[in-house]
């Protein structure tokens, strides 16, 4: 019953001016609009960076050879003992294990030559975890058993090679040996990650360790996890059944520290430009409020003179004020989650100059949006709170009401 | 006057000696070269944690020519190097490729060895790229050695700051080579060991490189057999030879 008339009170109030009310939720919404679309982008573009990265090169978690990050050598590769693998497929948390030789060679063909980066790759695994074979625009994927290898759009279009020429390889080897080798191009790829299409050849990896003469040697294992927000713990299991002096095991962030901070910085600049935002909008609804509790002075007065609590007033108030501060920030969304599912599911692709950049700084360029649950909470949280620091004012004002100075106002 | 005579002395003996040092370089070279030589050797390789094992076939010829074959292991065999006067090609088979090694890559590891694509083919010549100084005496492995220490010519085409090399006093046989850099630190300690009859000569059959910042490392070459003064047209030193020499 109280509570019913209290309802019925804040909503009259509220529809009183509704000119007043529609400034100030249009205001909420439009801030709230501008600052969620924001960070849905930004959030976006994080995710596809990570995903590019892990998902294409490192894998959620490798495994190494002690000291292989530190020193990129292929004197600095292992071979899995049985045991280990099989524990380590047995593990629920690991969906596959990835095998991989990575080194650099000379790659030729005809009277050009530029140094490569070689990964010797399991075709299926490497599927599994980087949808490799998605990424060819020509040819033929890897067999596990061929000797062809696939090559970087970038890297055959310096050396002018179609599929089905063949390059020559050359080479150092594990321990120093000699590397050399003649493989037939079986496929081009196409890479969101330009340091790949310009320097990636793949080959399988029985081939690779012929190669480089280094029978059953791998030099990481790439993980492909089930729930990638659980790395650090999924370290410490395959830690301890591997052991630890030999191995090392590593999760992106250790092995990328460099996009771990360009997203850290990234996200602080943008999280200046949100905290602008909200210092806007909160002295926008401090104007529509300090408007509101002049104008009802008045009506103020007669309440407290007729017996009305101050107490309740002041909940009132601040009962009003998040209540337009909940329909201000339900409006806004109402605009930007159309458009950012629809962007969501339709990337903006860069081109021209703005793409040149982006992939400067080896970044594809797209702009992504996330329509993850976060951004709505987030935006609830902050307009919430920016509400009920307004909503001290109208407090404030009843509190030091002079009943007898009001009515006659 | 006596003081005149005295340091005309020692101005003609240090000539005499600057003369002798380098004649006993040459000797030694000679003695281990001859006018020309065909050898087989085994190369190893050790390291801290594991070692390997190259076969070599080489000819040689003068100063100039000198042809290099890899018969094991059998992932490198067939490979090939030529040096003909200053340049050096390499044959790979496997990839039907001559390259040639630019001279930036003279100082680089051989084969991942402890010598240099340099130590292989001698680009540079102890004999006529170094002025020679003889410094003293010492004994060396029971060997009276001569101690003649080389500072390379303005013009040459090394990158040694200087070598100390041991020579034996009785045959001229080279027993221990030290290479320093332009600082003056010890890069690469040379020990010649097994001196016996090989070939019709007396001389070191196993050489050992050792550089001086690697613990537990060195690469050792062994001489299997080796004929000196062998007649090898200069034809046989060219790259078609190069491809199809066995």
């Amino acid at each position: 019953m109280y509570l019913k008339l209290a309802w019925r009170n804040i909503w009259r109030n509220i529809w009183r001016n509704k000119r007043r009310t529609i400034i100030t939720l249009m205001s909420i919404a439009f801030a709230v609009f501008f600052a969620s679309v924001m960070q849905s982008m930004q959030l976006g573009t994080y995710a596809n960076m990570i995903s590019n990265s892990v998902r294409f090169y490192t894998g959620y978690a490798q495994i190494h050879k002690t000291g292989y990050w530190e020193e990129r050598s292929l004197d600095n590769s292992f071979s899995l003992p049985e045991n280990v693998e099989k524990a380590l497929i047995a593990s629920e948390s690991i969906v596959t294990i990835v095998p991989r030789i990575e080194s650099f060679s000379l790659v030729s063909f005809g009277e050009k030559a530029k140094g490569a980066m070689l990964i010797g790759i399991d075709p299926f695994k490497e599927n599994e975890l980087t949808s490799l074979k998605e990424k060819l625009v020509q040819g033929q994927y890897l067999t596990e058993n061929g000797n062809s290898l696939i090559i970087g759009k970038g890297l055959a279009e310096y050396l002018n090679v179609q599929v089905g020429d063949t390059l020559a390889l050359i080479g150092q080897g594990y321990r120093g040996m000699n590397a050399v080798g003649k493989y037939g191009v079986g496929g081009i790829i196409e890479t969101p990650i330009a340091a790949f299409n310009d320097q990636a050849v793949y080959l399988p990896l029985a081939e690779a360790q012929y190669y480089f003469g280094m029978e059953n040697q791998i030099t990481n294992l790439a993980l492909n996890v089930n729930d990638f927000t659980k790395l650090d713990k999924l370290k410490n299991e395959v830690g301890s059944q591997i052991s630890h002096n030999d191995y090392e095991v590593m999760t992106w962030r250790e092995m990328m520290p460099e996009l771990v901070q360009q997203i850290e910085l990234d996200d602080a600049s943008g999280k200046i430009i949100l905290y602008v935002l909200y210092v806007i909008i909160g002295f926008g609804m401090f104007g529509t409020i300090l408007m509101m509790a002049r104008e009802r002075t008045y009506e103020f007065g007669i309440l407290v003179a007729i017996g009305m609590r101050r107490r309740r007033l002041k909940l009132l108030s601040i009962a009003e004020m998040i209540l337009l501060s909940f329909g201000g920030v339900a409006l806004g969304m109402s605009f930007s989650f159309p458009i950012m599912t629809v962007l969501h599911y339709n990337p903006i692709y860069l081109t021209g100059e703005f793409a040149e950049v982006y992939k400067k700084f080896g970044i594809e360029p797209v702009l992504n949006f996330s329509i993850s649950p976060v951004i709505f909470f987030d935006q609830a949280v902050i307009i919430l709170v920016i509400s009920l620091l307004l909503g001290i004012y109208p407090v404030l004002h009843i509190g030091r009401l002079n009943i007898v100075e009001a009515i006659r106002s | 006057m006596k003081i005149f005579t005295n340091v005309l002395f020692i101005l003609l003996s240090l000539r005499v000696c600057g003369q002798d040092a380098t004649e006993i370089i040459r000797k030694a070279d000679e003695k281990m070269q001859g006018k020309s030589n065909r050898a087989e050797m085994t190369m190893t390789i050790q390291r801290p944690d594991w070692q390997r094992e190259i076969k070599i076939k080489s000819w040689a010829k003068g100063q100039e020519l000198s042809l290099i074959l890899i018969t094991a292991p059998a992932r490198d065999k067939g490979a090939a190097f030529l040096k003909r006067d200053k340049e050096l090609w390499n044959w790979q088979p496997r990839i039907d490729r001559v390259i040639k090694l630019p001279p930036s890559m003279m100082m680089q590891s051989w084969m991942g060895s402890d010598f240099t694509n340099d130590d292989l083919v001698k680009q540079s010549s102890i004999v006529t790229d170094y002025h020679h100084q003889l410094l003293g005496d010492t004994l060396i492995d029971h060997y009276d050695c001569y101690k003649i220490v080389l500072i390379p010519k303005d013009d040459a085409p090394v990158v040694w700051g200087k070598i100390d090399a041991y020579i034996t006093k009785e045959d001229l046989l080279q027993k221990l080579i030290k290479y320093y850099d332009e600082d003056g630190y010890l890069i690469n300690t040379m020990i010649l060991k097994d001196i016996r009859d090989i070939g019709g000569r007396v001389i070191p059959t196993r050489l050992e490189m050792i550089p001086a910042d690697e613990e537990e490392q060195k690469t050792v070459i062994q001489y299997v057999n080796i004929a000196f003064d062998v007649d090898i047209p200069d034809q046989f030193f060219s790259l078609q030879n190069m491809k199809k020499v066995r």
